[in-house]
């Protein structure tokens, strides 16, 4: 357990000795406060608008983060050889690979607790109150899917050549099932035959990460808080997709040659 | 020798510059496409996100509950305020009726469904102006799309009871589509219900009249719609003004095309009634 946190420890000083989350942080921060300064038809009370498109920077940002971290810390340990005597230690291939995953994930939280205490303080100098219940589920649903994503990272960089080309397919991936992941069961439904199995097939496979995403819609709108029975599921659920991506990135890394 | 070619390439850049600005200029404001920066950087695909963001409007006045393009489209435009006039205020939740999400086909879908907001309802108490930036945005992208003139301006001077915003949004609506007779006939609701001022109202409605029989002489099909709209709003700028030959004119011209004849036949009886009592009208 001390190899993984003290891996994991590692991987969050190095995220901010990096610039990215400080300039994606200061462009999302930027954007929102010239936004948050434009008055439309004189009203100073519209927020809805603001708050979605902070929060839509937000993902963004996050997405980058999580995605860029996870995805170049195995090839990036390998490239610079530092992975020798890492598992010399000795380091267990799996302690590795939980280590490289809870640094990612903390540094996502991190960066999520800065992006959401401006995004709170924003919509509260605006809307006068501070952010209900459901502001906080959604934050815990954007960390939990983040999970999911640095799990999908960490495998791409052990199947895939070159961080860059594990950046380029999560992306896809994960955008991909943001838009129409969960409707792949309504485009099978008015297929038949084997193809109406396939889709169907992969409607089940996939991680469903639009659940996650659209509680954004009720933190904007105002709506009330989410069940705690499904945000726990919802939970459960990430947990499980997360603990079986690791699970298959370990089976791979473990039988991987590591020469260059 | 390259030096020499160089020069002269950049002369003929600047010199072409010169020729064609004024006239591309001259073109770009003629047709009333201002070059405001989302102009600019969207060019003439701006048109395709002046009608996602008239959808997105319509999406926050529905607080989120809205189909996607996977979803079986029930389109109604509820924000562009048909149901608020035609039936009063809309506003709160109606869950009971079928909407476009249906039954849920599996285990997924229906957990996924405690994720976003799905039940219908309508913005109200003033909640309103959500939707106005969406609005803004859509004008500046096509400054040709009526309609979202007409739903910000509805908004503007009935729930928000900003009837100054209205106008002025309204008035640059007009100087991009001068043929709008539907501009000038929500102008005049400005004047007429929010203004208290029925004769600038009737003045509106009379020009919104020209235009729209200037359309129909031209075989272009104005709404007939719109040309009730107007007579009513005469009817309406008469009782005001308490002008009964004017009303009993403009009740026979209603008489003529709106749907509800025998309401306006009542109306013109009892206008004729008022008329011969003594000291009835004031001209």
């Amino acid at each position: 357990m001390n190899n993984v946190l003290a891996l994991a420890g590692i991987v969050i000083k190095e995220m901010y000795r990096r610039k990215d989350f400080y300039v994606l942080f200061v462009m999302t921060a930027l954007i929102s406060l010239v936004l948050g300064s434009v008055r439309f038809f004189n009203d100073e009370q519209i927020v809805r608008f603001l708050k979605d498109i902070c929060l839509h920077l937000i993902w963004l940002s996050t997405l980058v983060i999580a995605i860029t971290t996870s995805a170049r810390q195995i090839p990036a340990e390998r490239e610079s050889r530092t992975i020798f005597p890492l598992l010399a230690k000795p380091v267990s291939r799996w302690e590795l690979i939980a280590g490289k995953f809870f640094g990612c994930w903390l540094a996502c939280g991190i960066a999520l607790f800065v992006f959401y205490s401006f995004f709170a303080l924003l919509s509260a100098s605006h809307e006068h109150t501070w952010p209900h219940l459901v502001f906080y589920q959604a934050l815990w649903l954007h960390w939990v899917l983040l999970a999911v994503v640095v799990g999908m990272g960490l495998l791409g960089s052990v199947v895939l050549a070159a961080p860059s080309s594990t950046t380029t397919i999560s992306f896809i991936a994960v955008l991909g099932i943001l838009f129409a992941g969960g409707h792949l069961n309504g485009v099978a439904a008015n297929m038949r035959g084997i193809s109406a199995g396939l889709v169907y097939g992969v409607y089940y496979c996939i991680p469903h990460l639009e659940w996650y995403h659209d509680a954004r819609e009720l933190a904007i709108h105002g709506w009330g808080g989410i069940p705690w029975l499904y945000v726990a599921g919802a939970t459960l659920y990430g947990a499980l997709y997360t603990g079986f991506l690791l699970g298959l990135t370990w089976l791979l890394f473990r039988r991987k040659t590591l020469m260059l | 020798m390259i030096k020499l070619l160089l020069t002269l390439a950049f002369v003929g850049c600047v010199t072409l510059v010169t020729l064609l600005d004024p006239p591309l200029t001259a073109t770009r404001e003629k047709s009333g496409e201002g070059a405001t920066v989302l102009a600019m950087l969207v060019g003439d695909g701006r048109r395709m996100f002046a009608n996602q963001f008239f959808a997105k409007a319509d999406e926050y006045f529905h607080s989120g509950f809205y189909p996607t393009i996977f979803d079986e489209q029930k389109k109604d435009d509820d924000v562009t305020g048909a149901e608020a006039k035609a039936g009063g205020d809309k506003g709160g939740k109606h869950e009971e009726e079928e909407t476009f999400l249906g039954q849920p086909r599996d285990w997924v879908e229906r957990f996924g469904r405690h994720f976003f907001p799905t039940v219908h309802t309508h913005l109200e108490n003033g909640n309103q102006r959500e939707i106005l930036p969406w609005l803004r945005l859509a004008a500046e992208m096509d400054p040709h799309q009526v309609q979202t003139y007409l739903t910000a301006s509805f908004w503007l001077r009935s729930a928000l009871n900003q009837p100054k915003e209205a106008e002025e949004f309204l008035r640059e609506g007009l100087r991009a589509n001068p043929d709008s007779f539907d501009i000038l006939i929500e102008l005049g609701y400005v004047y007429d219900f929010n203004k208290n001022d029925p004769r600038s109202a009737r003045r509106l409605w009379e020009l919104a009249l020209q235009k729209w029989k200037r359309q129909e002489a031209a075989g272009l099909k104005p709404s007939p719609k719109a040309q009730v709209e107007i007579l009513d709003g005469f009817v309406r700028a008469d009782k005001q003004q308490n002008d009964l030959p004017q009303l009993l004119t403009d009740l026979e011209a209603l008489k003529e095309v709106s749907p509800g004849k025998e309401a306006i036949e009542k109306d013109i009886e009892e206008t004729r009634a008022e008329m011969v009592a003594p000291g009835a009208g004031k001209k």
